[in-house]
């Protein structure tokens, strides 16, 4: 019994110094285990006086708990030494590419068309489309430009065969709303216009415009320029932005409007970038022509409106200052490719 | 067009504005002003000098003049004028001294161009009844007014200073002094004969007749103000009709009298194969869709546009004919698109002039007349045929019909002192106004009330009125499902690694002819721009190819993809313009990657499609490499690799797909969910040993919910498919006799199918 004890006294030892996990089991099931150096000892406790016993046992317990709490001390150490070496040994270079797909870029112009989109669908208007290849009648007669009318000029027409032509504006749009929507209504009409141009670096023969046109009993000026700036600020990602109406002639608007943006570059002081007026031409618009309404099948003395139209070709090579406008249509994904990720 | 600042004040006497804030206020009123520069301002420096003395300076042109300046003392300077001598009155600008051919030069002795009264360079001006030390009579320094020509396509009245001074007077709220008095028109019977054809191309035709004429040049004051508008001084009685052109504005033509047969004008049509040698030179093949001034011997001058040479005023002209018409803006305009002439009497004429201002042009060229030819005498009356004269219908407007329109109040009185500034007749009746439009705006301009509110708005200030959100029915707008759905392919293919192209839709023949496209099957461009860019494409595949091709030179691998429309012809109407989506994968190394995406891509924008072998392949897709993209038994679309002869170095995958089908395959398309079940499913796997060249499609087409695991090769070169089957029950657990009864039966379809299964 009293051998077992002295064992007992160095099992401490043992167990703090056993070097192996492994070997840290062996002892503790040596020591403390079911069948072990504790267990023994109990068992040779009914041999001994009640007074004895009491004194053994307690010793017992005593010895046990701290060999258990050594035991637990020293697996702990085992572990945690185990998980800084898996810890150290799994070092990775995270600056490391990544390997798998990147996400590709939506063309600018389809970004700033989407938001346009989602601005003007919140305030109630429908998205229209049309066809780019229109008839002479939606593209020029309905729109109060007669075949005799100079603005013709003004605008160089592919025609192709069938006497149909490119459209040169999205204004077309406006006549198929009429004659597809019951007014009230509003819409937007974004899409591909053509002008028999010779491309450089700031003329292009195919771009993108925006339409839009409100039908209403009661619709102002007041009221176009309301939407007007509501929809510059949102471009231009801004609270509030100062704008301007002058006087602008087109045949299917009256009064009709050449709406002007305070240059945000000097807001308004002057600078080369708005020749030095403070003030940046942006959108035509107007009051919807009677002649127009009446082409379209509204009778002007019920139903007015406004219409407007944005270049969003032009808009995307202000927003990120593009010198060149013959990147839009190029192809070309060294520009593409800058206008991708998520931004907010 | 260009406007003189103090052409301009003469008839708004009240203008204090300097050039530059007229050109913004016109810009916010009227017009938009391009730009304002000054004109001749070293005329506030420039003085009246005596050439008091002249000597040769040795080895040069030039001569060494004394001159006396008054104003700024006795000055010596060199000058290279031939006509710099002793007596002489000119005009000196005080320069700092400067060496010429060897001598200090303390200014200088001008020419017409170096003063902005003409384009003289050789000559220095010559004075007369001026006083030395004074400023030059009539020339001070002046403002140009630069106003974008398009902006005044709709205003026939704003192409002479008169008009503009109209618009400037009624926004500065100052009077407009009229410098027409048409008592000036002499009566009696007109020495020259007009005659009018059609009055459709001639509304009205006015001349007279000056006799005693003396061609020369008009005063320098009177040439200042032409050169300063940019219209070059000619000769007194061509500068008068060009002032006249710029004022009023009414173009006028001044012919030799003697050289007209017959003092006959007529106005008509020209007849095929007339010709006329017109004052710039040229010789011009008419017909009879041109509009002439015809003589009793043939065409005179081409009207509205230039007049011609054998009746030109000439230095011995001593009778002129002065023609003050009005023509038809259409002919006018058409005319000048053939004869490709454009003249800044064709410009006005074109935008449709007021036939009442052909007598006025007369009684200013009287007027100018005693200016600038004054020992000139007017023969006989004023001859003036016009056609019916149809007086517009008033327009009636109410106040708070404007106010609606305008989006804001606004006075009646504030509303009828404009429109009176502007020129039109208002009288107030039944609480309307009834408003007259002037001739001068009656053309085509202004024709109804729409029009007036743009009278009123601008000239009170579109700045006044308030933005302000309209009152409207809160309506959900429909959607564009079309849009929508696009919008959706173009996120799902930017998340999955594709940067989105636009491309022109114009093609070249020969670009269709290399994707074996015919020329024939496109809708042509009638006025290409270059004969490479004709054709409206029929597919988006030639422009992706390009592409392809552009980008390879910059990146070993890339994707792309365009959403755009085809066009196609049709017998009838517009063409079908039926939109596509094409991605493509390229890359510069070998393999099967990209086809694989693509095919995944399918997919996930299809999830019912399949593939099927084609029947016939096209010149630019890899032979073994293409197949189509089938819903059940619906093309979509076609998955191919582009032909090496089109993409020599790497491979280009391409996926093209109708977007017209697939719209209508997604449309309605919705999710059957049914609920997970609570029993386990048991699988087992297939495997299916077919030829090195058969199509696991073909296969998997009889094994419904089949799973793809494996494509093995087999050492006979024939390969094995690997597929797992997971059935289930509903409603209990199926035994394991049920799962080799279905393993069982499928077998037997499969081999009666003519495939052989792998033990």
């Amino acid at each position: 019994m009293e051998q077992l004890f002295a064992a007992l006294e160095g099992g401490l030892e043992r167990l703090n110094s056993a070097p192996t996990p492994e070997e840290l089991e062996a002892v503790r099931v040596e020591l403390i285990g079911r069948k072990g150096l504790i267990a023994e000892l109990s068992k040779g406790m009914g041999k001994l006086s009640p007074e004895e016993r009491v004194a053994t046992g307690k010793k017992l317990n005593e010895a046990k708990q701290t060999l258990e709490a050594a035991y637990e001390a020293r697996q702990a150490a085992f572990k945690s030494a185990a998980l800084m070496q898996r810890l150290e040994a799994e070092w990775l270079d995270l600056t490391v590419p990544p390997s798998g797909l990147a996400p590709g870029a939506m063309h600018p112009i389809t970004q700033i068309q989407t938001e346009i989109e989602e601005l003007f669908v919140s305030m109630g208007f429908a998205v229209l489309d049309g066809p780019e290849v229109e008839t002479e009648f939606h593209n020029f007669d309905a729109l109060n430009i007669p075949p005799t009318h100079p603005a013709r000029d003004m605008q160089d027409t592919f025609w192709v065969e069938g006497g149909h032509l490119l459209r040169t504006h999205t204004s077309p749009v406006q006549v198929r709303g009429m004659q597809t929507f019951k007014p009230p209504f509003r819409m937007i009409a974004p899409g591909r216009v053509f002008r028999n141009e010779e491309v450089d670096a700031s003329h292009e023969h195919t771009f993108t415009q925006l339409e839009g046109m409100m039908v209403d009993r009661d619709v102002s000026i007041a009221n176009l320029t309301y939407f007007m700036k509501t929809l510059l600020a949102k471009i231009f990602g801004r609270e509030d932005v100062t704008v301007r109406l002058r006087p602008g002639y087109f045949p299917f608007v009256e009064p009709g409007f050449e709406l002007d943006i305070q240059c945000m570059v000097c807001e308004g002081s002057g600078c080369p970038v708005c020749k030095h007026s403070g003030w940046v031409e942006l959108l035509p618009c107007g009051l919807v022509h009677p002649q127009v309404l009446k082409l379209g099948g509204l009778d002007p003395a019920e139903w007015g409106g406004f219409a407007f139209g944005l270049g969003l070709t032009r808009l995307v090579m202000m927003r990120y200052a593009i010198d060149d406008i013959r990147w839009i249509n190029s192809g070309d994904l060294r520009f593409l490719n800058q206008f991708g990720g998520p931004r907010a | 067009m260009k406007f003189s600042r103090n052409w301009l004040a003469d008839y708004v006497p009240g203008l204090t504005a300097d050039g530059a804030e007229l050109g913004r206020q016109i810009t916010m009123r009227t017009a938009e002003c391009e730009g304002v520069e000054d004109h001749a301002p070293q005329l506030k420096d420039v003085c009246v000098a005596r050439v008091e003395s002249v000597e040769p300076i040795a080895g040069s042109p030039n001569v060494k003049a004394v001159v006396e300046t008054g104003r700024y003392g006795r000055k010596t300077l060199v000058c290279g004028a031939p006509n710099c001598r002793a007596g002489l009155l000119t005009a000196y600008w005080p320069l700092g001294v400067k060496k010429i051919a060897g001598v200090g030069s303390e200014g200088m002795l001008c020419a017409g161009d170096e003063l902005g009264i003409n384009r003289d360079h050789n000559l220095i001006v010559e004075l007369t009844d001026v006083a030395v030390g004074d400023p030059l009579p009539g020339l001070v320094p002046d403002a140009v007014i630069d106003i974008d020509n398009k902006s005044l396509t709709h205003r026939p009245d704003l192409w002479g200073h008169f008009g503009m001074a109209r618009e400037v007077a009624a926004t500065f709220g100052l009077e407009l002094k009229d410098p027409t008095d048409i008592s000036l028109l002499p009566s009696g019977e007109p020495q020259v004969n007009v005659q009018i054809e059609d009055f459709t191309l001639c509304p009205r035709f006015s001349a007279v007749v000056f006799e005693n004429v003396k061609v020369a040049p008009s005063p320098l004051w009177f040439q200042y103000r032409l050169q300063a508008v940019g219209l070059n001084p000619i000769n007194n009685i061509v500068d008068i009709t060009n002032y006249v052109m710029a004022e009023l504005p009414q173009p006028m033509h001044a012919f030799d009298a003697d050289k007209v047969p017959g003092q006959t004008l007529i106005a008509r049509a020209a007849k095929a194969n007339e010709r006329l040698e017109a004052l710039n030179g040229e010789t011009y093949d008419l017909d009879p869709s041109m509009i002439v001034v015809g003589g009793l011997d043939g065409p005179l001058a081409i009207a509205g546009i230039i007049g011609g040479d054998p009746s030109a005023i000439g230095d011995s002209t001593t009778r002129i004919i002065f023609e003050a018409a009005n023509w038809n803006p259409v002919a006018v305009r058409k005319a000048t698109v053939k004869l490709k002439l454009r003249t800044d009497a064709s410009m006005r004429f074109e935008k449709s002039l007021d036939p009442e201002n052909t007598l006025r042009g007369i009684a200013r060229a009287i007027a100018l007349m005693k200016l600038v030819c004054p020992e000139a005498r007017l023969a006989g009356g004023v001859a003036d045929v016009r056609g019916p004269a149809v007086a517009p219908a008033p327009i009636r407007i109410s106040m708070p019909w404007m106010a609606k329109k305008l989006g804001r109040t606004i006075g009646q009185n504030e509303v009828v002192s404009i429109l009176e500034a502007l020129g039109f007749g208002v009288t107030s009746a039944n609480g309307e106004l009834e408003v007259t439009v002037p001739s001068w705006r009656a053309t085509k301009d202004i024709s109804m009330d729409a029009d007036l509110v743009e009278e009123v708005g601008r000239i009170i200030g579109y700045a006044s009125i308030t933005p302000t959100a309209p009152r409207m029915d809160v309506v959900p707008p429909k959607i564009n499902r079309e849009r929508a759905f696009h919008n959706g392919l173009r996120r799902h293919l930017t998340h999955v690694g594709f940067t989105e192209v636009h491309n022109y839709s114009f093609v070249a023949d020969a670009e269709a002819r290399k994707f074996g496209f015919d020329p024939a099957d496109h809708l042509r461009v009638l006025n290409p721009i270059a004969e490479d860019q004709a054709l409206l494409r029929i597919s988006l595949l030639p422009k992706i190819w390009k592409n392809i091709d552009d980008n390879r030179k910059h990146f070993d691998q890339f994707r792309l993809f365009e959403i755009g429309r085809e066009i196609h012809k049709r017998p009838e109407g517009l063409p079908d313009e039926v939109p596509h989506l094409v991605a493509v994968v390229y890359a510069k190394d070998d393999g099967v990657a990209g086809l694989n995406q693509l095919k995944r891509l399918a997919l996930d924008l299809l999830p019912e499609a399949s593939f099927r072998a084609v029947a016939g392949v096209r010149s630019f897709e890899h032979p073994a490499r293409t197949v189509a993209v089938m819903a059940g038994d619906t093309s979509v679309g076609r998955l191919f690799e582009f032909h090496p002869s089109f993409v020599e170095v790497g491979r280009a995958a391409v996926l093209e797909l109708n977007l017209r089908t697939m719209e209508k395959l997604a449309t309605g398309r919705t999710v059957a969910y049914t609920a997970v079940n609570k029993f386990p499913s048991s699988s087992f796997d297939l495997a299916v040993v077919v030829d090195a060249r058969a199509l696991a499609g073909d296969v998997a087409q009889h094994m419904p919910g089949a799973v793809f695991i494996e494509d093995y090769r087999l050492p006979d070169g024939r390969r094995s498919l690997l597929y797992r089957l997971t059935i289930s029950r509903p409603d209990r657990t199926l035994t394991g006799e049920e799962v080799t009864a279905e393993r069982t039966r499928l077998i037997e379809h499969l081999r009666a199918q003519g495939f052989e299964l792998r033990a």
